[in-house]
């Protein structure tokens, strides 16, 4: 297992490199640049800053000029647009704010969805199951970008309970965490409580019930276990959905996460901070499938690796 | 008193297609210490049998009657009285040894809960008696394999594990439900000799549920056969099998292959089982029976005859077996 997951972690340093120079390529291969504006700079002073900037130089030269500084110094370069600010400026302000509502986000739908699943199969075909099932599919086709301003509509504009937006303590947190989750919470209710459903009708479930188990045993050691294989195969894309959420949650909650960052940098041509974010992101999503992988060979002892 | 005393035991599903009757009526008991087999085709309710006297019938699945084990009424007990008796009074062996066992845990976790449960035993303590059992049932180097999952025995070892599981608690009455079907013959025979050396060891009362009519004569001191969810005939092994009474006993035991006569025919039973959403009215093996009449359409209520037998069948004894 521990050489499977080096294995792993040193598969995923060319991946990184890969993804640096597609998207650095791509990046470039977009017409325009980050001094594009509705005025023309005179010529002399945008050879001036492609000069600062080294966009003068060769495109491979670039590239590699990028990826030395990254590794060697962890140097994600200045922003193209915000004179006095570094790429790493940036990262270490935004990120530890979608890392939190992030984090509890994940969390939230992780933990209610299990949950709320286990529940409605166990009481199968109970009003409670029909709630859940209801709740879930009307929390499915609630996007995040319909479910924020519902929220604040209603929690901030009607009720009063909670700011709409901004982030200076735990009742912010509230809202974006709210709209982050919801729709993830849903699905792996869902995912639950079908492959919860189908683990129960297995033998070997029937073999723990003549053990004399108390019923919650039953659930909770030998059925939960089999039933979130098919919750954990989701959470790959989930946690590549919850990234894409962040954008929208940063954008309607004024959060100031690396959501609003990248969207900006993207519009703005801001070349280091659209490859600094897409960088941590990337890492971010390898990492994460890695762990997917472990905790699936963790719960299943027919995978080894 | 008898162990277990089985009265109208009636076994029915709720499917899409209506109610399914698996068992009708069926009386039984077993005495302590005592071997029953329970013989019958696929279909008979043999194993619903088995289940709803454990409580353990599916969701959709209702059991009516009597069940009474060491005088106590169990049919209408709750989960957790039922959870009380549960491997730890009674026991039950599964048919599919590969899928019966969980495949995320390991074995030593599987057997000790069943000790930390009922008897309060420490983990270690519980462990180190469950590979006490595993060499009782002969798997070798058994201290080293309980810390492996289920996926590494074959099947015939995992039948094994399922059986030391099974006798974790020293039970009153153990149930095996079609143990050898799903193994190799050769792996049959060694767990049937396994079953009846530990039957003698232990002298708890057995249900044998099979349809290998050989295995019932190696191992049963009392047959007990059902069509149709019904009892057609029971009584002790050697003079059941020595004299069938019943026609479908007799059919039963006319289709057994002969492997000293390499000329004969498979003598099968003609027609098929009845569809138990939809049986026929009166005796169910009426529509194959060669011996039916118009007074087969009411069951034959199930008559005592000679000693310690019965037969629910309108024909004469005389009549169906010359």
């Amino acid at each position: 297992m521990l050489t499977y997951t080096l294995k792993r972690l040193a598969v995923a340093i060319p991946t990184l490199l890969l993804l640096i120079v597609v998207s650095f390529l791509l990046m470039h291969a977009a017409p325009g640049g980050p001094f594009t504006a509705e005025r023309e700079l005179p010529p002399q002073v945008l050879a001036n800053l492609n000069a600062k900037y080294g966009l003068d130089d060769p495109l491979w030269k670039q590239i590699l000029t990028y990826v030395w500084n990254v590794v060697t110094g962890f140097d994600f370069g200045p922003s193209f647009i915000y004179k006095d600010r570094t790429v790493n400026e940036i990262i270490a302000q935004g990120f530890p704010v979608t890392l939190t509502y992030g984090l509890l986000s994940f969390a939230v739908a992780v933990v209610v969805g299990v949950s709320l699943g286990i529940a409605a199969a166990v009481r199968h075909n109970s009003a409670l199951d029909y709630a859940a099932v209801g709740v879930s599919i009307g929390a499915q086709v609630l996007p995040n970008f319909v479910m924020a301003p519902i929220l604040v509509l209603v929690f901030t504009l009607w009720l009063g309970w909670l700011p709409g937006g901004g982030w200076q303590g735990p009742e912010y947190w509230i809202l974006p965490v709210v709209a982050l989750s919801t729709s993830f919470m849903a699905s792996i209710a869902r995912i639950t409580r079908s492959s919860m459903l189908e683990v129960l009708t297995q033998n070997h479930i029937r073999t723990a019930r003549a053990k004399g188990l108390p019923e919650h045993r039953v659930i909770l050691r030998h059925a939960l276990k089999p039933a979130l294989l098919p919750v954990i195969s989701y959470l790959g894309p989930a946690f590549v959905g919850m990234i894409t959420g962040s954008v929208v949650v940063d954008i309607y909650f004024s959060t100031g996460g690396i959501g609003k960052a990248f969207v900006d940098s993207a519009l703005n041509r801001d070349y280091a901070v659209m490859m600094g974010v897409t960088i941590l992101m990337g890492a971010l999503t390898i990492f994460f499938n890695l762990v997917v992988d472990l905790a699936y060979a963790w719960i299943d002892p027919k995978i080894r690796y | 008193m008898a162990l277990l005393e089985i009265t109208d035991l009636s076994v029915t599903f709720d499917t899409d297609d209506g109610p399914v009757h698996a068992v009708s009526n069926l009386s039984l008991s077993v005495e302590k210490g005592e071997t029953l087999g329970i013989v019958g085709e696929s279909g008979s309710g043999k194993s619903q049998t088995a289940f709803a006297l454990l409580g353990l019938l599916a969701r959709n699945g209702r059991a009516s009657g009597s069940v009474r084990f060491d005088g106590q009424e169990i049919l209408g007990a709750t989960t957790k009285e039922m959870n009380r008796l549960r491997a730890d009074r009674m026991a039950i062996v599964f048919q599919d040894p590969m899928t019966s066992l969980n495949p995320y845990m390991r074995i030593s976790d599987q057997m000790a809960e069943v000790l930390t449960l009922h008897r309060g035993m420490g983990k270690r303590e519980a462990v180190s008696e469950a590979v006490r059992m595993l060499d009782a049932v002969r798997i070798p180097s058994a201290r080293d394999r309980i810390r492996l999952y289920p996926h590494e025995f074959s099947g015939g070892m995992r039948q094994r594990v399922m059986i030391a599981m099974a006798l974790l608690c020293q039970p009153d009455l153990l149930v095996a439900d079609e143990p050898t079907t799903a193994l190799d013959v050769t792996v049959q025979a060694q767990i049937m000799d396994l079953l009846d050396d530990l039957q003698k060891e232990f002298g708890m009362a057995t249900i044998l549920i099979t349809h290998d009519l050989g295995v019932v004569a190696g191992f049963c001191e009392r047959v007990v056969v059902l069509y149709g969810g019904r009892v057609m005939e029971e009584g002790p092994t050697d003079p059941l099998f020595a004299r069938p009474t019943h026609p479908y006993t007799r059919g039963l035991l006319a289709a057994v292959p002969r492997v000293d006569d390499a000329d004969a025919k498979m003598r099968a039973i003609p027609g098929a089982p009845p569809d138990m959403a939809d049986p026929p009215p009166g005796c169910p093996f009426r529509p194959r029976c060669d011996f039916a009449g118009d007074d087969c359409l009411r069951m034959p209520p199930l008559e005592p005859f000679d000693r310690n037998r019965a037969r629910a069948c309108r024909r004469p004894v005389a009549e169906v077996a010359p």
